[in-house]
């Protein structure tokens, strides 16, 4: 009796050996070896149940995934005697005493097994020494991304997983039940993205300092929703432009209405475009949606020196037409008479200038009496005569109306066809 | 050798009265109670301490709580003459059986571990265990924001046995529907809690099969009037300074014209600011569907007046080339011309005389006025020829007026009819 005390006391956590580990001979476990050590290799089968996509991050250019991670092996150290072959489920605790695998994420920023409220882990042996051995993780792995057709894009994504230490001469790590080992939950989903498929695959990766691994992946595809950018991006500057086009029916007279009309909208299509890169990471080529929000402001811009040319043009004319009305004013004096007859018609306008062109038309009735008769027939000849001889400010509006008449047919037109490509191309 | 045994335990002087009352030592922490037979029935119960945060970008919320779990476990049992329990420190965890119940579905979690551990372990004589902590979890939460931001969330926290399936570990919620409870104070700055309740079912999981789930439920409601204050009315706001410009004299364009892109920017940004907070959802939330129509309003009022301007300058050209015709007929007495102006009493213009009855039309320009007479007679309303026939200006002004007119009855009208639909729809 002593000598019991005296081996009870010598192991000084326990006073007599504890079920769990008269079950499973924990005492002779020597965890630092795997099973069948020095042998052949041990596969170790793989399954995995996706819990749920957390996010995704353009800027980091990463994801974030919570999954429960199952491992499946035989040791036969762990083997049981058991009438009813059921399998028995253990503390997770134990595993700090037995032999588990050593697998890891590949190219993983930041993981961590659930330790609320004990740690998630779940370890059940079988009688003849199969094990079960399931985690909870979360996990954030590298993702390399490609924005060329932001935001009509597609992103193939993959988690990898391999043993850190045993090459595949030790353990053979494979996918238990091939491409149905990957089980996602019923309601997984993201807000911005549609999920379209999830597959396993495995490969074998190198090291030149190591040797060959066994590496399993977990591949999605991921397709990019398009309708958030088209209310945030494409709506507004598509907006921004048809704005801008309104300038070119007000009248060109305006100055300061067309002027802010173009400043402000490509004001705004600025902010539009700021907007958009705020969220994205840096990239040194160029997106689908830049693509599209620099045309746009190149149109906006265009519009603004449009109606500077057109005002430039008026300006030239306006100079010219005064040289005209210095040669012409004494003409005027001429026809006081009628003059006055017509001094209510032009109460609204330029007086200045249309006094000029009031004293042509009646001017030239006279010279033009003779005209008349030979070109009675054409009306709209003789309209046009007389109008450019007569009122030459109404010459300037209708020749500057031409760029401004072209630029309303013009720039629309244009645009949609830019329109029909982009979507042809990208969509 | 009663000293003996006490000097080979070298943390204690004499064995620790809890390792002798619970007989730690032959407590095996791996295996429940009653292993190998029976599930042991685990009673939860809850009292939410606080809802710390909702977040809709991350579709999750955090919430802390004081979890409660009650089970018997015989080895655990004492003789106790007064029949009351024992509490513990707990640090004492680490070395009994405790339930590994975890969240699913749950971000981050942790135990609160300050000034330590919040744990506590109550054992009865009987060998009932009260084990409680302090928790707090993020899970995730789907929201729908079809109705944002006049909808209502329902979120649930569901508990569930990490290792345990339902044949080894019954999970039930202790007192049924009142094992739920809520700090009196509990409260959210935008939400208003609805109500909390308990369900719990089954779950299969095809690898490792049925667990017990629990779930705490509640329904949270949104507090629209921070978006009133912040999205709705600046919006109405801006529609109804889009009105403002059909006031406005249509001769002031600069004026009309930054009032309008001025509210368009305006709008924009306000809608920019509303897509910064969410999540980038693929469908349209109620809040887009207001702001969206309100810039359709602000946008529409750029619009009209742009026709109003342009319809001006066309009347203009027209009048002024009439003007211009008649004005021709400077060789026509002026009584003549008072016969017929008795129709622009009002006007001071009688410089269109002469051009329909009289026949003291030289025979030259008679083709002219033919085609000017047959455009006139075109106009169906005896009061618009006579406006023509009268003071081109004010005939302008009374034309576009109609549609400035019609602007600032319709707009508003519409606007209201809208604001009416949307609020009983989505009320």
């Amino acid at each position: 009796s002593k000598r019991e005390i005296k081996m009870r006391k010598l192991d000084s956590t326990k006073v007599r050996p504890l079920k769990s580990e008269q079950l499973l001979h924990i005492e002779d476990h020597d965890f630092a070896l795997r099973p069948g050590f020095g042998g052949s290799p041990i596969p170790v089968g793989i399954d995995v149940q996706v819990e749920s996509i957390d996010s995704i991050s353009e800027v980091d250019m990463d994801f974030t995934m919570t999954l429960y991670l199952r491992h499946y092996w035989k040791d036969e150290r762990l083997s049981f005697r058991s009438n009813k072959n059921k399998s028995m489920t253990f503390d997770g605790r134990l595993i700090k005493k037995i032999w588990v695998p050593d697998v890891f994420f590949v190219h993983s920023k930041r993981s961590f097994i659930h330790d609320t409220t004990v740690e998630n882990i779940m370890l059940r042996v079988y009688p003849d020494g199969n094990v079960l051995f399931s985690l909870r993780i979360t996990v954030s792995a590298m993702c390399f991304m490609d924005f060329t057709r932001f935001p009509l894009d597609t992103q193939n994504c993959s988690l990898e997983l391999e043993s850190y230490a045993y090459n595949e001469d030790d353990l053979m790590l494979f996918w238990k039940h091939g491409n149905k080992s990957l089980s996602t939950d019923e309601h997984i989903s993201l807000s911005q993205f549609f999920i379209e498929e999830f597959s396993a695959s495995s490969g074998l990766a190198f090291y030149s300092s190591t040797g060959w691994y066994n590496r399993l992946f977990i591949n999605f595809a991921l397709r990019r929703h398009i309708f958030f950018f088209v209310l945030q991006s494409y709506f507004p500057a598509m907006l921004m432009v048809m704005l801008s086009w309104v300038s070119f029916w007000i009248d060109r007279r305006a100055v300061p209405a067309r002027v802010s009309l173009g400043i402000t909208t490509v004001l705004t299509m600025s902010t539009i475009m700021t907007g958009v890169s705020a969220s994205m990471p840096q990239v040194s080529y160029i997106k689908a949606v830049d693509v599209y929000l620099w045309i746009s402001f190149l149109f906006v811009f265009l519009s603004v020196i449009e109606y500077a040319a057109v005002n430039y043009l008026t300006t030239i004319e306006e100079r010219k037409q005064l040289k005209k009305r210095g040669k012409a004013s004494g003409m005027y004096s001429i026809d006081a008479v009628q003059a006055m007859a017509f001094d209510g018609c032009f109460h609204d306008t330029d007086v200045d200038m249309d006094l000029t062109p009031f004293s042509d038309p009646c001017e030239e009735d006279e010279t033009r009496t003779s005209e008349t008769n030979v070109s009675n027939v054409d009306t709209t000849r003789l309209k046009r005569k007389r109008s450019l001889k007569g009122n030459v400010g109404r010459i300037i509006l209708q020749n500057n109306h031409v760029i401004d008449t072209y630029s309303r047919i013009i720039f629309p037109s244009v645009y949609i066809v830019f329109n029909f490509f982009y979507w042809g191309l990208y969509i | 050798s009663h000293i003996f045994k006490k000097n080979h335990d070298m943390t204690k002087a004499w064995k620790g009265r809890t390792v002798q009352l619970l007989r730690v030592d032959e407590h095996d922490f791996t295996m429940r109670p009653a292993f190998g037979g029976p599930a042991i029935p685990v009673g939860v119960d809850v009292q939410v301490e606080s809802l710390d945060s909702i977040s809709e970008v991350d579709m999750d919320f955090t919430m802390t709580l004081y979890l409660r779990h009650y089970w018997k476990d015989e080895r655990l049992s004492f003789p106790s003459t007064n029949n009351k329990s024992m509490t513990f420190d707990g640090r004492l965890v680490k070395k009994i059986w405790v339930p590994d119940v975890f969240f699913v579905h749950s971000k981050r979690s942790f135990i609160h571990d300050t000034t330590t551990d919040n744990i506590m372990l109550r054992v009865f004589p009987d060998g009932h265990v009260l084990y409680s902590m302090r928790v707090t979890v993020t899970a995730m939460c789907n929201m729908d924001f079809s109705r944002f931001p006049l909808d209502s969330q329902t979120c649930s926290l569901e508990l569930e046995s990490y290792a345990y399936t339902d044949e080894d570990l019954m999970l039930y919620w202790k007192n049924g529907n009142e094992s739920l409870k809520t700090d009196e104070k509990i409260s959210l700055s935008q939400f208003l809690i609805q109500k909390f309740h308990t369900t719990s079912r089954l779950a299969f999981y095809s690898s490792t099969g049925w667990y017990n789930r629990l779930y705490i439920n509640f329904t949270l409601r949104r507090h629209i009037f921070f978006f009133l204050l912040q999205t709705y009315f600046p919006a109405t706001l801006m529609v109804m300074l889009s009105w403002v410009s059909f006031w406005i004299d249509r001769r002031a364009v600069p004026a009309r014209v930054s009032l309008g892109i001025t509210t368009v920017l305006t709008m924009s940004t306000i809608i920019t600011g509303v897509n910064a907070s969410m999540p980038r959802v693929s469908y349209i939330k109620a809040v887009d569907i207001y702001l969206w129509v309100s810039f359709v309003f602000v946008f529409l009022s750029v619009l009209e007046y742009a026709a109003v301007n342009y319809l001006t300058t066309v009347q203009e050209r027209k009048e002024r080339k009439l003007r211009e015709r008649f004005s021709c007929t400077c060789g026509i007495p002026h009584s003549k011309t008072m016969m017929l102006d008795g129709n622009y009493s009002e006007s001071d213009a009688n410089s269109l005389a002469g051009y329909t009855r009289n026949q003291m039309v030289p025979e030259e320009e008679k083709q002219e006025k033919m085609v000017v007479h047959l455009a006139m007679s075109n106009e169906s309303n005896s009061s618009r020829k006579r406006g023509l026939k009268g003071h081109v200006g004010l005939r302008i002004i009374q034309n576009t007026h109609a549609i400035d007119k019609y602007s600032r009855l319709i707009f508003p009208g519409t606007y209201i009819f809208f604001n009416l639909i949307y609020w009983s729809v989505f009320s």
